[in-house]
């Protein structure tokens, strides 16, 4: 049974530990923004496996061939703008072009410039290729309302990067430190359960998480500019799943390394495959095929597009539900069962 | 009943027999101290007793319950590791409220703790220092405060006094004996032979077994140690060989005579045989008796 005054206890002196600790607060309130003003604006990339529509209402067959023989779009025939407009909407597509004999509408999907880049370039070529003089206007339209910036789409990525990474290696560090200087051996033999101790943890850190995700949000509100659609409740509730994740996984990873610096080491492995595999900075479907069956793995890449519907589509909780939350809900089991077995591990 | 009954303990690490067909029995309500050369199994030991480690063969019984369900006694046991196990980043007092919150102390009973036991340990004038920049004594002090915090029954000290002054040293030795006095149980690992001899029973481990056990007096009559009187003599040599040809186990080093002797009652028969310009008694220490007892087994 968890006792949950001994969680408290283990959660407050996790926060006055740091309360106490200025320099980790500063980073981890900063470096979001620091972060978005590095990588934010320079990014681009090839990109395959984009899911297109085409509604075809007559004329231009130049330009159809040409969409269809792109071998980065996977092609889908449509029977009207409409079924397009909610396949976007719904992510099921990246995008569509509707062909009619005197305009060509592209409608994009405006959380990924990228994509909407990609889809626009071959349709210019495409039209390039018609017979000189028949030429209608491209109009583009966009489903969300309006053309992001690239600060939109990574801003709210940015928000669960930060989290995930800094939680993990706090957390690592934290239970490296437990073991290190005997509190660990210690608890072994109190009442404290393995499953309170971090509880207690991710208790106190999700506090510290909290405030993080509340400034980088405000940062990129109000500084960035990026809107926010959808209930901040829920964005907040998306990092905080995550961050206990990452926690229990730093708990977990803690026990393979002996100090601090080896913790530093586990970045490599497993910080780094995530920053440039679950999408944060550019679109899963600039990953290369035999790579992305890694990015379907990874937690952030979940978090990413939950984070990114909510914040730039004002998506529900029920419309992130499957497969993001359900991703992060098994993620977090599957981290915090491996903690609670390795700490249990110290009995030898 | 016993505090710690253990029958026949195996302990094996990698082929290495930490435990090998260890018994012990330690009485409640006694200090009991644990000795031996690194390497002997003493913090095997202590780990098997608070359930840190699986038994390869044996029965261990604590405060009479089998250790497979040390679970439950884990609020009547206190056990302070040689890590000293304090948060550096938290004050004294923060120290201490957080081990007496995981034991379930709150209120006017936390309150009373605390102020008692960082009186006894005299760190009352320090409790808002953060612990990382308390000396090495002083952070061996909150360590065994926080340890005590949840007054256990049983308690496991790996080494509780080093770098602690002698005098503090002593007061902690007044405590021990004033909690034995209780009924609660104390085991003390340490290297400080003074110390052992300040335990109700000491037990001399060897090579994960029992080598010797006993009050600090039965150690010295089983190790067979004897007095000897040190003579500071005109003509040691010529003084040797008188007492040589008396019978006397006798030896010369560095112009001392040494004497082993059987009864205090021989210093007489001596003095009627040599005139020293100084004479100095000395008694067997726990020390050797250790020498001799690791060095015979």
């Amino acid at each position: 049974m968890i006792d949950i005054r001994r969680v408290c206890v283990v959660a407050l002196r996790v926060v006055r530990q740091l309360k106490r600790d200025r320099r980790t607060i500063g980073l981890i309130t900063f470096a979001p923004i620091v972060l978005m003003m590095l990588f934010g604006y320079a990014l681009s990339g090839e990109m395959s496996g984009i899911q297109l529509g085409i509604v075809d209402l007559g004329g231009h067959p130049a330009l159809r061939s040409h969409l269809e023989g792109v071998k980065d779009f996977t092609v889908l025939h449509l029977g009207s703008e409409s079924d397009a407009e909610r396949l976007v909407s719904d992510g099921r597509l990246n995008g569509a072009v509707v062909i009619s004999p005197d305009e060509i509408q592209l409608l994009l999907d405006a959380t990924s410039p990228q994509i909407a880049s990609a889809i626009r370039g071959a349709a210019l070529a495409g039209a390039r290729s018609e017979v000189l003089g028949s030429g209608a206007p491209i109009v583009e339209r966009y489903v969300y309302g309006y053309d992001m910036e690239m600060t939109d789409t990574i801003g709210p990525a940015i928000l669960g990067l930060v989290v995930f990474f800094f939680t993990f290696i706090n957390a690592a560090v934290a239970f490296v430190r437990e073991r290190s200087q005997g509190t660990l051996e210690k608890f072994m033999v109190s009442p404290l359960s393995s499953t309170e101790i971090v509880s207690g943890y991710i208790l106190g850190f999700s506090l510290f998480t909290l405030l993080q995700s509340t400034t980088t949000l405000l940062v990129v509100i109000f500084v960035f500019g990026v809107p926010l659609k959808g209930s901040p409740l829920l964005l907040l509730s998306i990092v905080i799943l995550l961050g206990a994740g990452a926690l229990a996984l730093g708990t977990f990873f803690s026990n393979f390394a002996r100090s601090e610096f080896q913790v530093v080491q586990f970045i490599p492995m497993v910080v780094i495959p995530q920053i440039i595999l679950s999408g944060v900075w550019w679109p899963i479907q600039s990953i290369p095929d035999f790579v992305r069956p890694v990015s379907y793995i990874l937690p952030l890449t979940y978090a990413t597009d939950a984070l990114r519907a909510v914040m730039l589509k004002g998506s529900t909780l029920m419309d992130v539900l499957y497969p993001d939350v359900t991703a992060l809900i098994v993620f977090f089991t599957l981290s915090f069962a491996s903690a609670i077995l390795v700490l249990h591990r110290e009995v030898t | 009943m016993e505090a710690v009954d253990a029958r026949d303990l195996v302990k094996t690490f990698r082929g290495l027999r930490a435990l090998d067909g260890l018994t012990v029995r330690i009485p409640e309500g006694v200090t009991y101290c644990l000795l031996g050369p690194n390497g002997s199994g003493k913090t095997t030991f202590i780990r098997a007793i608070v359930g840190l480690l699986r038994l390869d063969g044996g029965d261990l019984y604590v405060l009479g319950e089998h250790v497979s369900s040390i679970g439950s006694l884990y609020h009547r046991i206190g056990y302070m590791t040689q890590h000293r196990a304090l948060y550096p980043d938290l004050t004294v007092q923060e120290n201490m409220e957080f081990f007496a919150g995981l034991y379930g102390i709150d209120g006017q009973r936390r309150k009373r703790r605390i102020a008692e036991l960082l009186e006894m340990v005299e760190l009352s004038d320090h409790r808002d220092r953060l612990a990382g920049a308390l000396s090495g004594g002083m952070y061996q002090r909150l360590s065994l405060a926080c340890t005590l915090i949840h007054e256990p029954e049983l308690l496991l000290l790996d080494e509780p006094t080093v770098g602690v002054d002698p005098a503090l040293r002593q007061g902690f030795w007044m405590y021990f004996d004033q909690l034995a006095s209780e009924g609660k149980t104390v085991i003390i690992t340490t290297h400080l032979m003074d110390e052992a001899g300040r335990c109700r029973i000491v037990g001399y481990m060897r090579a994960g077994r029992m080598a010797a056990e006993g009050s600090p007096e039965e150690i010295l009559r089983l190790a067979g140690l004897k007095p000897h009187l040190e003579l500071l003599l005109e003509d040691p040599e010529r003084d040797a060989s008188l007492l040589r040809s008396e019978g006397y186990d006798v030896e010369v080093s560095g112009g001392v005579v040494r004497i082993r002797i059987d009864r205090h009652a021989q210093i007489k028969e001596i003095m009627e045989i040599i005139t020293p310009l100084d004479i100095r008694l000395r008694e067997p220490s726990l020390e050797e008796a250790f020498l001799t007892l690791s060095g015979a087994a």
